[in-house]
C-alpha cells in the first residue's frame, strides 16, 4: 500500500469512529450535527442577542421535556396527562430545599446544584408510586389518573401555603450569580441531551425490547415472561424522575415558580403537542420540532399582543391537522423522505 | 353502556351482584345526612342540584366513551359554549325588559337562552363529528383510535379555549340571576329559582334521554352500537348516522349544563375545565362508557364535592377527591357500576 | 340471485381471495366449504359489505355491490350471521331480536316474523327476557340465526354455525335451515361439516387457500375422491 492508501485508510477510520461513537450514544450524524448547531448559534448573530437566547432557552427546555414526555407516550403508549405536576414537584422541591428566607417553615438552604437531584427523586418516586397504581389498568386510565393527581398535585401545592407561600409563588435562588442568559442555555443544552441518551440508551437495552414487545403484542409478551405492568412502572417512574429533574432547572432559572405557572394542565398539553408534532416514539422529533415551534409561538406572541391566544389556536389546529392527516408527526416525514432518498441513492 | 331490561331491576341487579355499588350509595346516604347535619339542609338541597348537573356531563361523556370509543377532553368547551350561547342570548333580552317589563317574557327569556344554548350545543357536536372525527376514523389505524381521538379532543379543546379568548376576550361575563323570583323554601331551606329550575333542567334533560335511548327505534340503535359496532351494522343501522347524533346529543348537554348554570358559574373562556374534571371524576368512578352509572354518579360526586369543602380543610380539599378515586378504582377498576367499554385490564 | 366474479379480496397487504367466482340461484341452497384458513368468511364479508374487495364483482340481483356498505346490504336483502355472532350482549333475547328487525319499518310486520322465529326455535320464545350475554353458546347460536331472518332477508349468509355446538343442536341448527329454504330463502352456508352440509345443499363449492377449487352438485361431490380423502377423512 502506498502511503497515500495508508493515509486515506486512517482518515475513513476516523470519520468511522466518530459516526460509529456518535450512534453509540442514540444521534445519527445528522443529529450530532443539529445539536452541534445549537450549541454554537447563540454565539453567532442574530441569535446572540438576549431575547434570542431566552427564547433559545425556552426551546431547549421544552425539548428536554418532549423527549422525558415521549418515553412514556411513544413507548408504552402511556399519556402522562399530568406531566406538568411531576415538573412542578420537582421545581418546587428544589426551590424549597434551596430556600433560606424565613417565608418559609423551613430554610434548608441546600445548593440548587444539589437541590435539582433531591427534586427529580421525589417526582421519579410519586412516579413509581402512581405507576405502580394505575398501570396494571388500560392506559386511558392511567392517563385520566395521572391527570387527576396532576391537579391534586397542584391543589396541594397551591394550599401548603407554610411550605410554598402558596398562589404568591416562590423566588428560588438562581444556579449562577450572573443575569446572563448564556450560560444558563448551556446547562439546559446540556440536561436535554443527557435526558436523550440515557433514555435512547434504555430503548436500545432489554427494557426497550419489553416495551416494544408489550406495545405490539401484550400477550405475547406476557408468555415469554415479560411482566408488563413492572416494564411500564418502570418507564414511567424514569420519565417522572427527568420531569422533575428539569423542574429543579426551571426554579433555579425562571427563579420564579407559582403553582399555575408550572403545573397546570395546560403546560403538559404544550409539551403533548410537540411530542406529537415530533412523531410519537421517536424521541427526538419534538427535540427537533420544539426549537422552531418555541421562535414561531414567541415571535408571534411578541409581534401579535392585540391578539391574544392566537398563538394558541394556531397550536391547536396544527394538531388537529397533523393527527387527521399525518399522525406520524415530523419523524414520521422524516423518515419516509429519508427512505425514498436512501433507496434512490443505492439504485446508482 | 349498560342498559338492563327496566330500571328497577337493573337497580336490583346492581345491588345484588354489586356490592361496592351497594356500599358507595349507602355511604352517599349517609355523607348526605352527615352534611345536612353539620351544615343545615340547603347544603343537601344544592349538592343535589349541582350533582344533577354533573350527572348531565357526565352522561355525555358516558354516551361518547360508550358508544364511539373517545375520550373526550373537550367536554368541558360544550359547556363554554353553552354558557356563552345563553349569555348572549339572555343579555340583550334582559336589557330590554329593564326598559318594557313584561312578566311573560321575563319568565321565557331563560327558557329561550338554555334552549338556544341546547340547540347550539348540538349543531356543534354534529359539526365537530362530521368535519373533524370522520377523517380521523378514516386515517387511524384499529389499535390506534382511542389515543388519536383522545389527542384530536385536546387539540379541540385548545382550539375553543384559545379562539374564544381570542375572539371574545377573557372577561367573565355572568347574569346574577335568570329569574326575578323569591327563593322557594323546600325542605325548611330557601333555594332559589334559578337553582330549581336548573336541578329541572338536568332531570327532565336526563329523563328525555333515557326514553330516547330505551324506547325509540334511533335510541335502540345507538344502544346496539355501542354494545356491538359491527352487529349494529349488520342490523341495517347506519354509523355515519349513528356517530355524529350521539357527539351532538353529547355536547348539547353539556351545553344545557353550561347555559343552566350561568347565574353560577357565569362565561369565560376556562369555565369549562371544572366541570371537565368532575365529568370525568364521575365517568371514572361509575365506570366507562356506563351512561346508568353517570347518572347515580353525578349525584354521589355532588355530595362528595359538598362534604369535602365542608369538612376538609382547605389544605386538602383538592387532595381528597382524588384519594378516593385510587381507593375505587384499587378496589374496583371496573368502576363502581361497572364498564361495559371493551376491556379494563390492559390488552 | 347473487354473483361473485372473478373476486380478489385482501386485508391490508394480505390477499386472501384469488379470482373467486361463484353464483347461487333463486331459492337454492349453496355450500362453501373448505379448510380452516381458506378465506370462507373473508367471501361472506365481502358479500355483506364489511369488506371492500380489490378485483372482481359482487353482483345481487344484477346490481354491482363492491362498494356497498353493510348497513345498506342488509337494507337491499342480504343478512350475514357472523361466526362470532355479533349479539347485543347487555339486550334481552327479545330485544336482539327485534334489533334484527331493525329495517322493518311496519310493527306489525315485525311482530309477525317474531312469532315466526319463535316457532321455528321455540326455545328462543322460553327465554325472551333473558340477556343473550347470559345465554349458553348454542342458545345464541339460534339467537344469532333468528335474528338475522328478522330482516326478512332474500340472501342468508350462514358462517359455520355448527361450530361449538352440541351434535343435537347442529341437528336442530340444520333443520332450521332446511325449513329457512322452504319458505323461500336462498341460502349460503360456510361450514367446516362437510358430510352435513353436503346433504342438505343443493350445490356447493369447495374453497382452498382462497381459490375455488371444486364445485358441483353436493350429491356429486359427497362420492367425489378428493373430498373424501381430504375432507371426510375416507
Amino acid at each position: 500500500m502506498t502511503s497515500i492508501d495508508m493515509e486515506q485508510e486512517k482518515d475513513t477510520n476516523l470519520w468511522g469512529t466518530i459516526v460509529s461513537g456518535v450512534n453509540a450514544l442514540g444521534f445519527s450524524p445528522l443529529g450530532a450535527a443539529l445539536v452541534i448547531i445549537a450549541a454554537f448559534l447563540p454565539l453567532v448573530p442574530p441569535f446572540n442577542q438576549e431575547h434570542m437566547v431566552r427564547w433559545l432557552i425556552m426551546g431547549a427546555f421544552l425539548a428536554a421535556q418532549a423527549v422525558a414526555f415521549d418515553f412514556t407516550s411513544g413507548y408504552i403508549n402511556v399519556v402522562n396527562f399530568g406531566f406538568a405536576a411531576f415538573l412542578g414537584v420537582g421545581a418546587y422541591t428544589s426551590a424549597i430545599l434551596a430556600n433560606e428566607m424565613p417565608f418559609l417553615i423551613v430554610q434548608p438552604g441546600i445548593s440548587p446544584w444539589i437541590g435539582i437531584w433531591a427534586g427529580a427523586l421525589l417526582a421519579g418516586l410519586l412516579g413509581l408510586g402512581l405507576g405502580w397504581l394505575t398501570l396494571r389498568l388500560r392506559g386511558i386510565f392511567a392517563a385520566v389518573m395521572a391527570w387527576f393527581v396532576g391537579i391534586a398535585l397542584m391543589g396541594l401545592t397551591r394550599n401548603l401555603t407554610p411550605l410554598t407561600r402558596g398562589s404568591m409563588g416562590l423566588h428560588p435562588p438562581t444556579f449562577l450569580e450572573t443575569t446572563d442568559n448564556l450560560p444558563y442555555y448551556y446547562i439546559i443544552l446540556v440536561m436535554m441531551v443527557v435526558i436523550y441518551v440515557v433514555l435512547r440508551q434504555v430503548t436500545r437495552s432489554r427494557f426497550g425490547l419489553a416495551f416494544k414487545a408489550i406495545g405490539q403484542n401484550i400477550d405475547a409478551a406476557r408468555a415469554s415472561g415479560i411482566n408488563p405492568t413492572y416494564y411500564r412502572v418502570l418507564n414511567f417512574a424514569l420519565s417522572c424522575f427527568f420531569a422533575g429533574w428539569l423542574g429543579g432547572f426551571y426554579a433555579h432559572y425562571y427563579a420564579s415558580l407559582t403553582p399555575r405557572s408550572v403545573m397546570h394542565t395546560a403546560k403538559t398539553t404544550e409539551v403533548l403537542a410537540i411530542a406529537y408534532i415530533g412523531g410519537r416514539g421517536s424521541m427526538w422529533g419534538g427535540m427537533v420540532i420544539a426549537f422552531p415551534f418555541v421562535f414561531f409561538i414567541e415571535y408571534l406572541r411578541s409581534n401579535l399582543t392585540e391578539l391574544p391566544g392566537l398563538h394558541m389556536v394556531i397550536y391547536g389546529a396544527l394538531m388537529i391537522l397533523l393527527m387527521i392527516f399525518y399522525p406520524s408527526g415530523l419523524a414520521g416525514l422524516y423518515n419516509s423522505v429519508a427512505g425514498k432518498v436512501k433507496s434512490m441513492l443505492a439504485k446508482e | 353502556m349498560q342498559f338492563e331490561t327496566s330500571l328497577i331491576h337493573s337497580l336490583r341487579r346492581a345491588v345484588t351482584t354489586r356490592l361496592p355499588a351497594t356500599i358507595v350509595l349507602l355511604g352517599t346516604l349517609v355523607l348526605s345526612i352527615v352534611v345536612g347535619a353539620a351544615g343545615g339542609i340547603a347544603q343537601v338541597v344544592n349538592s343535589i342540584v349541582t350533582g344533577g348537573m354533573w350527572a348531565l356531563m357526565a352522561v355525555g361523556l358516558a354516551l361518547v366513551f360508550g358508544v364511539m370509543n373517545v375520550p373526550q377532553f373537550a367536554h368541558g368547551e360544550s359547556f363554554m359554549v353553552g354558557a356563552y350561547v345563553a349569555y348572549f342570548v339572555f343579555n340583550p333580552i334582559h336589557k330590554t325588559l329593564q326598559d318594557n317589563p313584561d312578566a311573560f317574557l321575563a319568565f321565557v327569556a331563560p327558557l329561550l337562552a338554555i334552549i338556544a344554548a341546547g340547540v347550539a350545543g348540538f349543531i356543534l357536536g354534529l359539526f365537530l363529528e362530521k368535519v373533524l372525527f370522520y377523517p380521523l376514523r378514516l386515517m387511524s389505524k384499529a389499535g390506534e383510535w382511542v389515543m388519536n381521538a383522545f389527542l384530536l379532543t385536546v387539540g379541540i379543546s385548545f382550539i375553543l379555549t384559545n379562539g374564544t379568548t381570542l375572539v371574545l376576550g377573557a372577561n367573565f361575563r355572568g347574569v346574577p340571576r335568570y329569574w326575578d323570583a323569591e327563593p322557594l323554601t323546600i325542605l325548611g331551606a330557601p333555594i332559589s329559582v334559578d337553582r330549581i329550575m336548573a336541578f329541572l333542567i338536568a332531570t327532565g334533560s336526563i329523563g328525555a334521554l333515557w326514553f330516547f335511548l330505551r324506547r325509540t327505534r334511533t335510541g335502540r340503535a345507538i344502544r346496539a352500537v355501542s354494545q356491538d359496532e359491527i352487529g349494529a351494522q349488520m342490523m341495517g343501522i347506519n354509523l355515519n348516522f349513528i356517530y355524529p347524533l350521539t357527539f351532538g346529543l353529547a355536547t348539547a348537554m353539556a351545553a344545557l349544563a353550561g347555559a343552566s348554570l350561568l347565574f353560577l358559574f357565569q362565561a369565560y373562556p376556562t369555565v369549562g375545565l371544572n366541570p371537565l374534571y368532575l365529568a370525568w371524576y364521575v365517568v371514572m368512578m361509575a365506570g366507562l362508557g356506563n351512561v346508568a352509572g353517570a347518572i347515580v354518579g353525578g349525584f354521589v360526586v355532588g355530595i362528595l364535592q359538598t362534604a369535602t369543602q365542608q369538612f376538609a380543610g382547605v389544605v386538602w380539599a383538592d387532595v381528597i377527591p382524588t384519594v378516593v378515586m385510587i381507593a375505587v378504582l384499587l378496589v374496583v377498576p371496573s368502576g363502581i357500576f361497572g364498564s361495559e367499554v371493551k376491556g379494563i385490564s390492559e390488552r | 340471485m347473487l354473483e361473485l366474479k372473478n373476486l380478489d379480496a385482501s386485508y391490508g397487504f394480505l390477499q386472501i381471495l384469488w379470482d373467486v367466482s361463484l353464483t347461487v340461484e333463486d331459492g337454492e341452497f349453496i355450500g362453501l366449504i373448505g379448510p380452516n384458513g381458506a378465506g370462507k368468511t373473508t367471501v361472506m364479508r365481502t358479500i355483506a359489505g364489511l369488506l371492500t374487495p380489490m378485483g372482481g364483482e359482487v353482483l345481487f340481483k344484477s346490481r354491482r355491490m363492491n362498494a356497498v356498505p353493510a348497513h345498506r346490504t342488509t337494507k337491499m336483502g342480504i343478512s350475514y350471521i357472523s361466526e362470532s355472532l355479533n349479539l347485543f350482549v347487555d339486550m334481552s333475547v327479545r330485544e336482539n331480536l327485534l334489533m334484527g328487525a331493525y329495517i322493518v319499518r311496519d310493527r306489525d310486520r315485525q311482530l309477525e316474523t317474531l312469532e315466526f322465529v319463535y316457532q321455528l326455535f321455540p326455545r328462543l320464545k322460553e327465554r325472551e327476557r333473558q340477556l343473550a350475554g347470559t345465554m349458553s353458546g348454542g342458545e345464541r347460536k339460534m339467537l344469532a340465526i333468528a335474528r338475522g331472518m328478522m330482516s326478512n332477508p332474500q340472501l342468508l349468509l350462514v358462517d359455520e354455525p355448527s361450530l361449538g355446538l352440541a351434535p343435537h343442536l347442529v341437528a336442530d341448527v340444520f333443520h332450521s335451515l332446511q325449513t329457512l329454504q322452504e319458505a323461500g330463502v336462498t341460502i349460503l352456508l360456510v361450514e367446516q361439516r362437510v358430510n352435513a352440509t353436503l346433504e342438505i345443499t343443493d350445490r356447493a363449492y369447495v374453497l382452498e387457500q382462497g381459490r375455488i377449487v371444486m364445485e358441483g352438485p353436493s350429491s356429486e361431490l359427497m362420492t367425489n375422491k378428493h373430498i373424501k380423502s381430504a375432507y371426510l377423512g375416507i
